[in-house]
C-alpha cells in the first residue's frame, strides 16, 4: 500500500505569491526591446541601402519598450518610492552580488546608449551607428539575459532554477523582437509609402518576407530549448516534475500547451513557410501577431508557473 | 536562561551561532508558537512567522498525525541574502539573517527566491519580513518567544557552538534533518523525528487548485 496517497494537510500557512503580472509584462517589454535592436543592429551592420528601414524601425522600438518595462516594475514594488536606493551605485549600500543590480546598471546604461544609436541612425551618420550598434548588441543581449538570471537564481523554484534560462529568455525576446518588426515594417510599407514607386514597395515586400523566414528560425531555435527544458524538468526532481505537470497536463496547460506552443509556435511557423502564406502581408501580421501572443503565454507560465508550486 | 545565551562566559572568544531545534517527539501541535509569535512581532492578520503544518496520513486503523512546526530557517549560505538588491537583508554576527526596514524597497525577490516560503509582505508597513528568532530578545538576554511559550518544550534554542548548550547536547546525540539540504543553503533549524511526509511540500494537497491568493 502506498502510504503516501493517504497524506492529507490539515493545516498550512502559504504567503502571497511575489512575483505576478507585472514582472511577466517586465520581462516580454525588455524581450520586446532587446529583440527589435538586435534586428535593426543587424540591418545596420549589413549595410545594405534596402535594410535602412529596418534599422530606423527598431531604433525608436528598441527605447521606446525599455521605457515601458521598468514602469511595470515600480508599479510592482511595495516601496516605489525608495527605488532611488537601487540607483546609488555604491558598493555599501547595493548588493552586486544580486541579479536584480546587474539589472538596474543594464537598464541604466543600456537606455542611453539606443537613444544614441537611435539619432545616429536618423541622421544617416553610417560610422557613429556603426559604434553604437557594435556596443549596443552586447549591452541588448545583456539586458534580456540578465531578466532570465533572476528566475534562474530564484534557487527554490525548480522550474526557473535551471541553466538553459537566460539562454531560453534571449531567444524568446527575438522571437518577440522579430515579430513586432514585422508588423511595425508592414505597416510602413502599407500606410508609409504612399509616394514610393512599385519596384521600391516591391523591394520593401520582399524584405518583409526574409524577416518571416528569421521569424521561423528563431521559433524552431525557442520550442528546441523549450522542448529540453521541458524533458529535463520531467525526469529531474519532485518539485521540478509537479512544475511540468502543471504546465503539460495540469493549471496552465491552456496558457503553455494551447496559446505558447499550438497558437504561437506551430500555427506561425506553418505560416511563415507555407508558400500559399508566406508572402502575403495579411498571413504574416496574422503570425506576427500569434507570435508576440504566444511569447507573453511564456513570460506568464514562467513566472507564475514557476511558483505554482508548493514550497512549504 | 537569559546567562546561558551569553557569549564567551568561560571567558574565550567564540563566535555564537544560534540555531533552533525541534524535538517532534515531544510537540503536541498545539500552535502556541505561532499564537506567541503573532503577539510578540506584531504579525499582521494572515500573515504567519511561524506555523505548525499538520498533516494526517494512512488509513484506518493504522492513523497519525504528524507537525512540522516552521520557523526562518536563518541558513547559512542564504538565497535572500545574496539575491536583495539593495543589501535590506543582512546576515548577523550570530547567524541570524535580519531585515532591515528602512531600505527595504518591496521587490518582493526573496521571497521569490526563498526556498522555504518564510518570508511575507507587511500590508502595514509595505516591506518584506519573517522569524528572526526573536532578535530584539535574544539582545535583551531572553528567549524567542515560540520558544517561552513552547508547553511540550519541543523548542530547543541556543549556540551550537558551544557545546555545552542543551541544543549542541541534543544534536550530538540524537538524528536530525533540516528543510530541503540538497538546495545548500544550509539550514539552521533541525528536526529530530520529522516525517518524510509532512516535509514535502507536494504530498496530500492537489497541486492543481493549491490558492496562492491570485489576483488574476
Amino acid at each position: 500500500m502506498d502510504v503516501g496517497s493517504q497524506v492529507t494537510v490539515l493545516y498550512n500557512a502559504p504567503h502571497l505569491m511575489p512575483f505576478q503580472l507585472p514582472i511577466a509584462q517586465y520581462f516580454y517589454f525588455t524581450g520586446l526591446s532587446a529583440g527589435s535592436f538586435v534586428i535593426s543592429v543587424i540591418a545596420v551592420l549589413g549595410g545594405k541601402v534596402e535594410y535602412k528601414p529596418l534599422g530606423r524601425i527598431g531604433a525608436i522600438l528598441a527605447p521606446l519598450c525599455l521605457v515601458l518595462a521598468p514602469l511595470n516594475l515600480l508599479v510592482d514594488m511595495t516601496q516605489p518610492l525608495r527605488a532611488w536606493h537601487l540607483m546609488t551605485y555604491l558598493p555599501g549600500y547595493v548588493n552586486f552580488k544580486s541579479p536584480i543590480t546587474y539589472g538596474v546598471i543594464l537598464l541604466t546604461v543600456y537606455p542611453i546608449s539606443a537613444t544614441i544609436y537611435a539619432y545616429f541612425v536618423y541622421s544617416n551618420n553610417h560610422k557613429m551607428s556603426k559604434f553604437f550598434a557594435i556596443i549596443g548588441i552586447p549591452l541588448a543581449i545583456a539586458v534580456h539575459g540578465y531578466t532570465g538570471f533572476i528566475l534562474a537564481l530564484g534557487k527554490g523554484r525548480a522550474l526557473w532554477n535551471t541553466s538553459l534560462m537566460p539562454t531560453l529568455f534571449i531567444v524568446s525576446a527575438m522571437v518577440s523582437g522579430i515579430a513586432l518588426m514585422i508588423i511595425m515594417a508592414i505597416v510602413r510599407n502599407v500606410f508609409l509609402m504612399k509616394n514610393a514607386t512599385a519596384e521600391e514597395r516591391q523591394k520593401d515586400a520582399k524584405l518583409i518576407h526574409g524577416l518571416g523566414g528569421f521569424l521561423g528560425a528563431a521559433i524552431i531555435t525557442d520550442m528546441f530549448l523549450l522542448f529540453n527544458a521541458v524533458l529535463v524538468i520531467l525526469t529531474s526532481s519532485k518539485e521540478a516534475f509537479e512544475a511540468a505537470h502543471l504546465l503539460l497536463w495540469g493549471k496552465f496547460s491552456m496558457e503553455f500547451i494551447g496559446i505558447e506552443i499550438v497558437l504561437g509556435s506551430l500555427i506561425p511557423l506553418f505560416i511563415v513557410y507555407y508558400p500559399k502564406t508566406k508572402n502575403s502581408f495579411k498571413w504574416l501580421t496574422f503570425a506576427s501577431l500569434l507570435t508576440m501572443i504566444g511569447i507573453f503565454a511564456m513570460r506568464f507560465t514562467v513566472v507564475v508557473g514557476g511558483q505554482s508550486v508548493p514550497l512549504h | 536562561m537569559a546567562k546561558e545565551l551569553e557569549p564567551s562566559r568561560d571567558g574565550r572568544k567564540r563566535k555564537i551561532r544560534y540555531a533552533m531545534l525541534v524535538d517532534l517527539r515531544r510537540c503536541v501541535g498545539c500552535q502556541s508558537c505561532s499564537v506567541a509569535c503573532k503577539s510578540e512581532n506584531e504579525v499582521p492578520l494572515g500573515k504567519f512567522r511561524t506555523w505548525v503544518k499538520v498533516i494526517e496520513k494512512g488509513r484506518y486503523p493504522d492513523v497519525s498525525r504528524h507537525f512540522l512546526p516552521s520557523f526562518c530557517n536563518n541558513c547559512a549560505k542564504p538565497i535572500c541574502n545574496r539575491n536583495c538588491p539593495v543589501k535590506a537583508t543582512y546576515v548577523r554576527d550570530d547567524g541570524i539573517v535580519m531585515v532591515n526596514m528602512h531600505r527595504c524597497i518591496g521587490c518582493m525577490y526573496c521571497m521569490a527566491s526563498c526556498p522555504y516560503d518564510v518570508r511575507y509582505i507587511n500590508p502595514l508597513r509595505k516591506i518584506v519580513q519573517k522569524c528572526d528568532w526573536c532578535a530584539h530578545r535574544l539582545d535583551a538576554g531572553l528567549l524567542p518567544a515560540c520558544v517561552e511559550t513552547c508547553l511540550g518544550r519541543a523548542l530547543i534554542f541556543g549556540d551550537i557552538n558551544d557545546p555545552n548548550s542543551e541544543i549542541s547536547q541534543l544534536m550530538s546525540t540524537n538524528p536530525v534533518v533540516t528543510l530541503k539540504p540538497a538546495l545548500d543553503t544550509q539550514p539552521h533549524v533541525f528536526y529530530i523525528g520529522a516525517d518524510a511526509d509532512a516535509m514535502d511540500p507536494t504530498k496530500g494537497i492537489d497541486i492543481d487548485h493549491v490558492h496562492f491568493h491570485e489576483p488574476y
